[in-house]
């Protein structure tokens, strides 16, 4: 073949090329962004003194791709895939514009890993967008009650949520004088209080609060000893430790007083997932997240990323591709949602909670799963956890 | 284009369970001998308990792999096959010797399976692989390794061995596999967690449990479109509850007996006008449930209460409860 001819030929196969319809493309996409903060220091590893790692944390990120990982096989029916898109910014206000130009762009889901306090900005900069937020991380109560924004959905279970599931097991077993070690972050004092006040909820009672401070300063001892903080006039059941460094709470087991299991922070603590969960299809969730996360354990922000993406491709699926409007309308009706613990979820439309089973954990078990059997409720069971419509101060369906 | 895997675990198990099997084969008449044994399958003892149909004691305590949950008969009753989920194997029992003889190498975690002996086949789903294996018995091979949806559960396979149906939990879909091809050719979407199926005996609709809806969905076969679902609602029972899985229905298909899970009940149906009957109380956790050739009683697993329940099906009565092992998943009766 001469050069002409090649060239010749070369121009044809282009043309040929461009006049052939598009090859079967890939479905078109869905878009989910994933929104944290770098440097997040919820995600440092726990660190035990000497360098000792006790525990690796991480964004929730797998969870969320185990979520769109999970939806793979909708879009044969979706005619579209969901993907997700990564945004790593470094403050809360950078994370509220990047929200805001994605959701001009045209995405309307949007997966926020982010302390508490970032979302106040968040929330003020996307007031009466078409968008959904949804809080994969933050169980802060004063999110749902105060800031009770219509845009931000919690799968996250709130801290009334988790309290509540503590102490209806507790008083499941009659252990109901509790004594409160409470910590010097301003977190810990936030968890004493649900605490307390889920204790009052339930019929335990507080026989002390005792505030600690880590640390081995013989002049503190009062203080960083939980021996002399548990040398109190009274008997109790149950130590109740507030400490969101999980650095003293270390210390409390085997050196109170009296011998008492601790509970909160550590030994039985309340969450919305455990690596040990085994039941409801739990075993395959979590195998193929630890494959997916190179061995790590798949935790509650995890979890609560798992069940957003969930709920966001159920939406698509059950709406047959709706816009968002109908989207959303799923997302916060009666539908029931599949989240491997027993009882269907749903979120609550006075504060966009979702209801969801509390597992307790320890460290090689789920000692229980509340709700407790037993405990009660007129209308869904899931509501005797948390906060239920009449005792909250946030009423988005009003 | 089948691609033939060959086995890559175990094949000298596997060889010496299909020389086992041959020479049980070649000894034993092939004759089924209707013993009426009822073997329950038990997923935390690893064993399967094996009661007298009369006296309802234990015959046997056969330990099996790791994890037993599904059982089929081939047709003569010589053989049953046991999905064993923590080992990926479905074992082969000796019904006439009451011992595991082979075992067959699956995808991991296998569940529930479908058996079509006139083709050689069986279709496992792998709960851990998201797959459907696609296994010549014969041959011992592994031919395809269809992916579904997360956590495939219940498969069918019609009489025309051309369509099998499996559904995938996760995915809240029901798949139409071609075996031959080994890929999923079509969905349709149903409740939430679709778990097993019971076919009608004319091959037109299948019935499908799904489990957080509560609902057991029907769907078309010709069409293969959803067409109407069942709700179910046990008295002074809650809609959360309500969580359907087994299935069976009567050889003249006009009527279906659902499990409802952590309800305790089943609900016995009415096919031609999808009406619940009855409900009838059984144990904790209601799972799997098969009917007796005569189709007089049902058998239902418990599988949190550890025992099975007799169900007399002229009067919709619970008879007795019989301890068995820990987590039992499925019953089936040698007759």
């Amino acid at each position: 073949m001469n050069k002409l001819a090649f060239l010749a030929a070369a121009l044809c196969a282009t043309v040929a090329r461009a006049q052939t319809p598009a090859p079967p493309a890939a479905p078109p996409r869905m878009t989910i962004d994933y929104v944290e903060l770098a440097d997040d220091a919820r995600y440092e590893p726990l660190r035990a003194f000497a360098r000792y790692i006790l525990l690796d944390r991480d964004h929730p990120f797998a969870g969320a791709t185990l979520g769109v990982n999970d939806a793979k096989p909708l879009s044969r029916v979706l005619k579209a895939d969901h993907q997700l898109e990564r945004v790593t910014v470094k403050t809360p206000e950078e994370m509220a514009d990047a929200i805001v130009k994605a959701n001009d762009a045209g995405v309307n889901f949007f997966i926020v890993d982010a302390p508490a306090e970032a979302f106040r900005a968040i929330a003020a900069a996307v007031k009466g967008r078409d968008l959904l937020l949804f809080n994969v991380s933050a169980p802060e109560d004063w999110l749902r009650r105060d800031l009770c924004s219509p845009e931000i959905v919690h799968t996250m279970p709130s801290r009334a949520q988790l309290m509540d599931g503590l102490n209806q097991f507790l008083v499941s077993k009659k252990w109901r004088n509790i004594l409160v070690f409470r910590g010097p972050k301003p977190e810990d004092n936030e968890t004493a209080e649900a605490y307390e006040r889920s204790a009052k909820k339930f019929g335990a009672r507080i026989v002390a609060t005792q505030d600690f401070t880590p640390g081995t300063d013989p002049r503190e001892r009062e203080k960083n000893n939980p021996a002399l903080l548990s040398a109190i006039n009274a008997d109790w059941d149950v130590t109740f430790v507030a400490d969101i460094d999980y650095d003293f709470v270390r210390e409390v087991s085997y050196h109170t007083v009296r011998p008492r299991p601790v509970v909160g922070a550590s030994d039985l603590v309340p969450a919305a997932w455990h690596w040990t969960w085994d039941h409801n299809g739990a075993p395959q969730v979590n195998t193929r997240f630890s494959k997916l996360a190179n061995g790590r354990h798949m935790d509650s922000p995890d979890f609560a990323a798992w069940m957003a993406v969930k709920l966001i491709t159920q939406s698509a699926l059950r709406t047959n591709g709706g816009d968002f409007k109908a989207r959303r309308a799923f997302i916060l009706g009666p539908g029931s949602f599949d989240g491997d613990k027993g009882e269907a979820m749903s979120i609550r439309p006075w504060d966009h909670q979702m209801r969801q089973g509390i597992l307790l954990g320890s460290p090689y078990s789920v000692v229980a799963e509340a709700p407790i059997e037993g405990f009660l409720h007129q209308k869904d069971v899931l509501d005797t956890l948390g906060d239920d419509e009449p005792e909250t101060t946030c009423h988005l369906n009003r | 284009m089948p691609v033939a895997v060959a086995r890559s675990t175990i094949p000298l198990a596997n060889i010496a369970a299909a020389c086992l099997v041959a020479a049980c084969l070649a000894a034993a008449p092939a004759r089924a001998k209707d013993t009426g044994l009822i073997f329950v399958s038990n997923e935390k003892t690893n064993n399967i308990i094996i009661l007298d149909p009369k006296t309802l004691k234990i015959v046997k305590d056969l330990k099996v792999s790791r994890r037993p949950r599904d059982m089929h008969f081939n047709a003569d009753h010589t053989k049953l096959y046991v999905a064993c989920g923590d080992d990926d194997v479905i074992d082969v029992v000796d019904v006439a010797k009451l011992e595991v003889v082979g075992k067959i190498a699956t995808g991991a975690s296998p569940e529930t399976f479908a058996l079509d002996e006139a083709r050689d086949r069986l279709y496992v789903s792998n709960e851990e692989a998201s797959s459907v294996s696609v296994i010549d018995i014969k041959e011992g091979i592994t031919i395809h390794e269809v992916p579904t949806g997360a956590e495939p559960e219940g498969v069918y396979v019609d009489a025309t061995g051309k369509n099998v149906y499996a559904t995938s939990e996760v995915g809240d879909l029901v798949h139409l596999i071609d075996p031959e091809a080994g890929a999923v050719v079509n969905d349709v979407v149903v409740g939430t967690r679709p778990r097993r199926f019971a076919a009608t005996p004319d091959g037109k609709k299948l019935w499908v449990t799904t489990e957080m809806s509560g609902e057991v969905w029907i769907i078309d076969r010709d069409s293969f479109t959803a067409d109407g679902k069942i709700e179910f609602l046990p008295p002074g029972m809650r809609k959360v509850d309500v969580t359907p899985v087994g299935i069976t229905m009567t050889k003249d298909g006009k009527t279906a007996i659902v499990t409802l899970g952590h309800a305790g009940f089943i609900a016995f149906v009415d096919v031609a006008t999808r009406a619940v009957q009855n409900y009838v109380l059984v144990g904790k956790r209601a799972w799997g449930v098969t009917l007796s050739k005569d189709e007089k009683t049902a058998y239902v697993a418990n599988g949190l209460g550890d025992d099975i329940t007799i169900v007399d099906t002229a009067s919709r009565k619970a008879l007795q409860s019989v301890a068995v092992g820990r987590i039992p998943w499925g019953v089936v009766i040698d007759e």
